[in-house]
């Protein structure tokens, strides 16, 4: 059963720096409430009937599984390089398919329509081939050679460039992109986003970047990915149905979308199916 | 199945993408730079994202996630991640059957539109949604009085309602054609004599909030013996 497969997985529920001696969380996880609470011995994941779940505190979040056999968390190896500077970008809250939030941080033709003079810009709309394939290894999703042109990268970025993109699904909630820097182009910033579902039509999305920009404040990194993020929501709140469709006779991709296509049967191979469904509505 | 009067033509102009319900069918109602009407499921075939938030470019709707362009018959024409290709005749949007007539748009949620006659000689004067079924609004409209006196029933059915009035010794006809999009909210598209002056409209249109007054306090009444 879907629910029985996703409680094995990590999730990130909080973020680190706020969990601090006597804060408290209330959260849901997969459409369990949760307590999290910062003690002088860790922290404590509580449901509330008393049960406590194992944490770890990872990429600047807390993380919890709910399941007894719980798959290994995966690494972002990036986030320890020095001279990088790892940014927690809060929390935004979706009404959708935590799969469908994934799948939009996987797709780039929407970047002209809807980071519209951020991430793309008309006419330059034009997705060029790329390359997809699973690592069975680690069985992660991995597209790579992703170009495309966009007027404003990233906060560090002055004027357009091409920026090429690579893509990691190692988790089924969560996205990973490694993107030109443009300050340091023999170096990628990573970005990724933690998808903690709170039910199979609602996340929360916790955005994370490791990144080489010393020049824009805290703050200010924080705003570029937030305000990139809402657009974001605009589109995932107005997807039907809400959840992911695996059958492939319900919505027709493109060229552009080998990506989703590879993430979607990836899913539909593991048996994650938490947000998805699997049959033509 | 039902054809609805989904909103006055005049409220959808050119350029402009409108979102609708039509027996439970989520429908985007669009007019084109020249003019034309379309009527399509809310969803485009890509990647399911409501139509009803995308824009008109020229004869094309295009969705507001990847830009598709859909065109006649809900085609769709042109996908800008690969603006070489030739889109196949497969992708369409669903197209529903959309006439307009007397002013209204009427959307019909199976088979072809076919919209309820009408008095002649009517002018839109607004639209005006209500907290309440359909039959609650109707019954308003024939039971609030105007300027003192009960409107004379022309002809009322389960689309709507004609009305006659008597203002400044005229007589003017009064249509207000009935959509309830979702469950307990009825929009009136009201049409009126063309020949009343704006003093004449205005009057009529306070008139007309009168009624959703009438109707909304009549269902909060209700509700509320029923709690009893």
């Amino acid at each position: 059963m879907s629910l029985v497969y996703a409680k094995n997985d990590w999730y990130a529920i909080a973020a680190a720096d706020e969990m601090t001696l006597g804060q408290q969380r209330q959260t849901l996880l997969l459409g369990t409430p949760l307590t999290v609470t910062a003690t002088d011995e860790g922290v404590v994941v509580r449901d509330d009937q008393g049960k406590t779940y194992p944490y770890q505190i990872k990429f600047d979040h807390v993380w919890t599984a709910l399941g007894d056999a719980p798959r290994a968390l995966f690494d972002i190896p990036e986030g320890d390089e020095p001279g990088r500077r790892c940014v927690p970008c809060g929390v935004v809250r979706v009404k959708c398919s935590p799969l469908r939030a994934v799948e939009n941080f996987l797709d780039i033709a929407h970047f002209p329509f809807v980071h519209t003079d951020i991430l793309g810009a008309e006419p330059h709309t034009e997705v060029e081939p790329y390359k997809v394939e699973i690592r069975e290894e680690q069985d992660e999703v991995w597209a790579t050679k992703v170009r495309f042109f966009q007027p404003k990268a990233a906060k560090s970025a002055g004027s357009g460039i091409t920026t090429e993109y690579e893509y990691r699904v190692p988790a089924p909630t969560v996205a990973v992109l490694y993107k030109t820097c443009p300050p340091k182009p023999e170096a990628q910033d990573v970005i990724a986003i933690f998808v903690q579902p709170r039910g199979e039509e609602e996340c929360d999305v916790w955005p994370w970047m490791a990144l080489y920009d010393d020049e824009s404040s805290f703050e200010e990194l924080v705003q570029f990915q937030q305000e990139i993020f809402l657009q974001d929501r605009s589109i995932l709140e107005n997807q039907l149905p809400h959840r992911l469709p695996l059958d492939p006779k319900m919505e027709i991709p493109t060229r552009a979308d080998m990506t989703s296509v590879a993430y979607r049967r990836w899913l539909k191979k593991r048996g994650a199916l938490y947000g998805a469904m699997t049959e033509v509505a | 199945m039902p054809t609805e009067p989904i909103g006055l033509s005049r409220d959808l102009p050119a350029k402009r993408v409108m979102r609708t319900m039509v027996d439970g069918q989520d429908i985007a109602v669009w007019r084109s730079a020249s003019g034309k009407i379309a009527a399509w499921a809310n969803r485009c075939p890509h990647r399911g994202m409501r139509l009803s938030h995308g824009f008109v470019r020229g004869e094309n709707l295009a969705c507001l996630y990847h830009g598709w362009h859909y065109g006649a018959h809900g085609r769709c024409t042109y996908i800008p991640a690969h603006p070489e290709l030739e889109p196949p005749a497969t992708i369409m949007a669903q197209a529903f059957s959309v006439e307009e007539r007397d002013g209204l748009i009427w959307v019909a949620s199976d088979g072809t539109a076919e919209p309820r006659g009408l008095p002649g000689g009517l002018a839109p004067l607004r639209s005006l949604t209500f907290q309440t079924a359909k039959s609650e609004a109707s019954e308003a409209f024939s039971s609030t009085p105007f300027e003192g006196n009960p409107p004379a029933v022309q002809s009322s059915d389960a689309g709507g309602i004609v009305l006659r009035v008597d203002v400044d010794s005229r007589t003017l006809n009064i249509a207000a054609a009935l959509h309830e999009a979702n469950q307990g909210e009825t929009t009136a598209h009201l049409l009126v004599s063309d020949e009343a002056t704006p003093a004449q409209k205005v009057s009529l249109s306070r008139w007309c909030e009168a009624v959703r007054r009438r109707a909304e306090a009549h269902v909060t009444t209700r509700g509320q013996e029923n709690a009893a």
